[in-house]
């Protein structure tokens, strides 16, 4: 190896070939997208079997971890929840009787159950995003399995993202606490719409932003919202959170404040993809 | 030969440790990035191509699973692998303060690159922001943690080359 005459070529012209490469291939890859994907679901073919596996012992560790230091947390939670769920259950049966009566009323109205039906995949959490500025994850479904880009995704009853990339096998999913992330929302009792947007600064105290809100309302703290029914990508009524310290922006025309997400990102690992697209072309043509 | 096998291996299995592992672990909701560092540590070890070598495959590797264009990972990640080999010169094996100026710089110079390219055309200025919440304890961390991989990268590159073997002149490392 070592015997040979090593043609040498400085490193300079090799970072000038690679910055050259680089910007062809970005900007193929921006205006041809679907030409990229045999490359992407190649070199996800190898990796993200490795990062099931890996992945497996990530979780234990975390659960050992969690499982020294949250201990006496757990025990004082426990006990409240307990209080919670008596609390719950009593209402519970109030609700079950206005449901009935709805159920009626809905008959009366001939209103289909529009959002509670919307057929779900389960998926699991395999990996995060590799670096800290940003907040999506890969699921272990992909197109094989019927998931398309722009489908919801939710944890319990909570939205937590939207897929923007389909492979083969795994698909990528934007969160709703991502810098880059909004959607259009709205205040459940009054139906003022709002827009929620992620903020990477907000996301250690556990809150993303909402915005947009209508200056004259009044809206309680603690408010629910849910997804607009205006929204483009997001079916409506899925619930994202609570409104906390709603402010008066500086333009005074607006109310911006914070949410919490309904949904704890730290510790997800099975998600609902819910296998509907919300069709925009028909609302598109309404307002045409 | 040897070395860039050994690369793309190391490459491969840091990125699905940071990508499988490091979530577990995080701390703030700040995980070190393993790929500066090992980015870093073959720059400053190998000189400037192979630092652009392993620049290349982790930045290819991010593109493809988690970029939406292909080619500004590969660019960062290439620039931080060329201005580490610079440092080649300045590298002596026994002394601990250059890998540890060296990784902490790359992952301020890759937080600065990622937000001048994802946030900042996005109009989002506030940098100071993200400079004491993202960028300082991701270095931290990512010091800690690159001084083990470093470790063991230094461990490595003593089992494929024993220094016995290769004469000081004929080392090949500075290209």
């Amino acid at each position: 190896m070592r015997k040979k005459t090593k043609i040498t070529i400085d490193p300079k012209y090799i970072l000038a070939v690679i910055v050259v490469f680089c910007l062809v291939v970005g900007v193929i890859s921006y205006r041809f997208d679907e030409k990229m994907t045999p490359v992407r679901s190649a070199v996800g073919g190898v990796i993200t079997p490795m990062q099931k596996g890996i992945n497996v012992i990530g979780s234990k560790m975390a659960e050992k971890i969690d499982y020294i230091t949250t201990m006496q947390r757990t025990v004082d939670r426990n006990k409240k929840l307990q209080k919670q769920i008596d609390e719950l259950s009593a209402e519970n049966k109030l609700l079950q009787q206005d449901k009935y009566e709805l159920e009626e009323f809905r008959k009366l109205y001939d209103l289909d159950e529009q959002y509670a039906g919307y057929s779900k995949v389960a998926a699991r959490v395999i990996s995060s995003d590799n670096d800290n500025w940003y907040n999506s994850f890969v699921i272990d479904k992909g197109s094989q399995d019927g998931i398309k880009v722009n489908m919801n995704v939710m944890a319990g009853d909570g939205l937590v993202g939207i897929v923007v990339k389909v492979n083969k096998s795994y698909s990528r999913v934007r969160a709703i606490i991502d810098d880059s992330s909004n959607v259009s929302g709205t205040i459940l009792k009054n139906s003022e719409n709002c827009i929620v947007n992620g903020n990477l600064n907000l996301i250690n105290e556990g809150l993303i932003e909402v915005s947009g809100i209508d200056g004259n309302a009044k809206i309680e703290e603690g408010a629910e919202v849910v997804t607009s029914q205006i929204s483009d990508k997001f079916l409506p009524g899925i619930l994202i959170g609570y409104v906390r310290d709603l402010k008066k922006d500086s333009s005074n025309v607006t109310q911006k404040g914070y949410l919490s997400p309904v949904v704890d990102f730290t510790g997800l690992k099975m998600v609902l993809v819910i296998t509907e697209v919300k069709d925009s072309a028909e609302l598109e043509e309404i307002l045409k | 030969m040897k070395r860039y096998l050994s690369m793309l291996v190391m490459v491969v299995a840091c990125f699905v440790c940071q990508t499988a592992i490091f979530p577990h672990l995080q701390l703030l909701h700040i995980m070190p990035n393993l790929l500066v560092v090992l980015t870093s540590a073959s720059g400053f070890m190998y000189g400037r191509k192979l630092g652009m070598y392993a620049g290349f495959l982790c930045g290819a590797l991010t593109d493809c699973i988690y970029g939406d264009v292909i080619g500004i990972s590969i660019l960062i990640f290439v620039i931080i692998g060329y201005v580490n080999g610079i440092a080649n010169k300045l590298y002596f094996k026994d002394d601990l303060s250059i890998p540890i100026t060296a990784i902490a710089l790359s992952d301020f110079l890759y937080g600065l690159l990622y937000f001048v390219c994802f946030f900042l055309l996005r109009g989002r200025f506030t940098i100071f922001q993200y400079f004491a919440g993202v960028m300082v304890p991701e270095a931290i961390y990512t010091v800690i943690i690159g001084i083990v991989i470093y470790k063991f990268m230094y461990w490595l590159e003593e089992k494929l080359y024993p220094p016995e073997e290769v004469p000081l002149k004929a080392e090949g490392k500075i290209y």
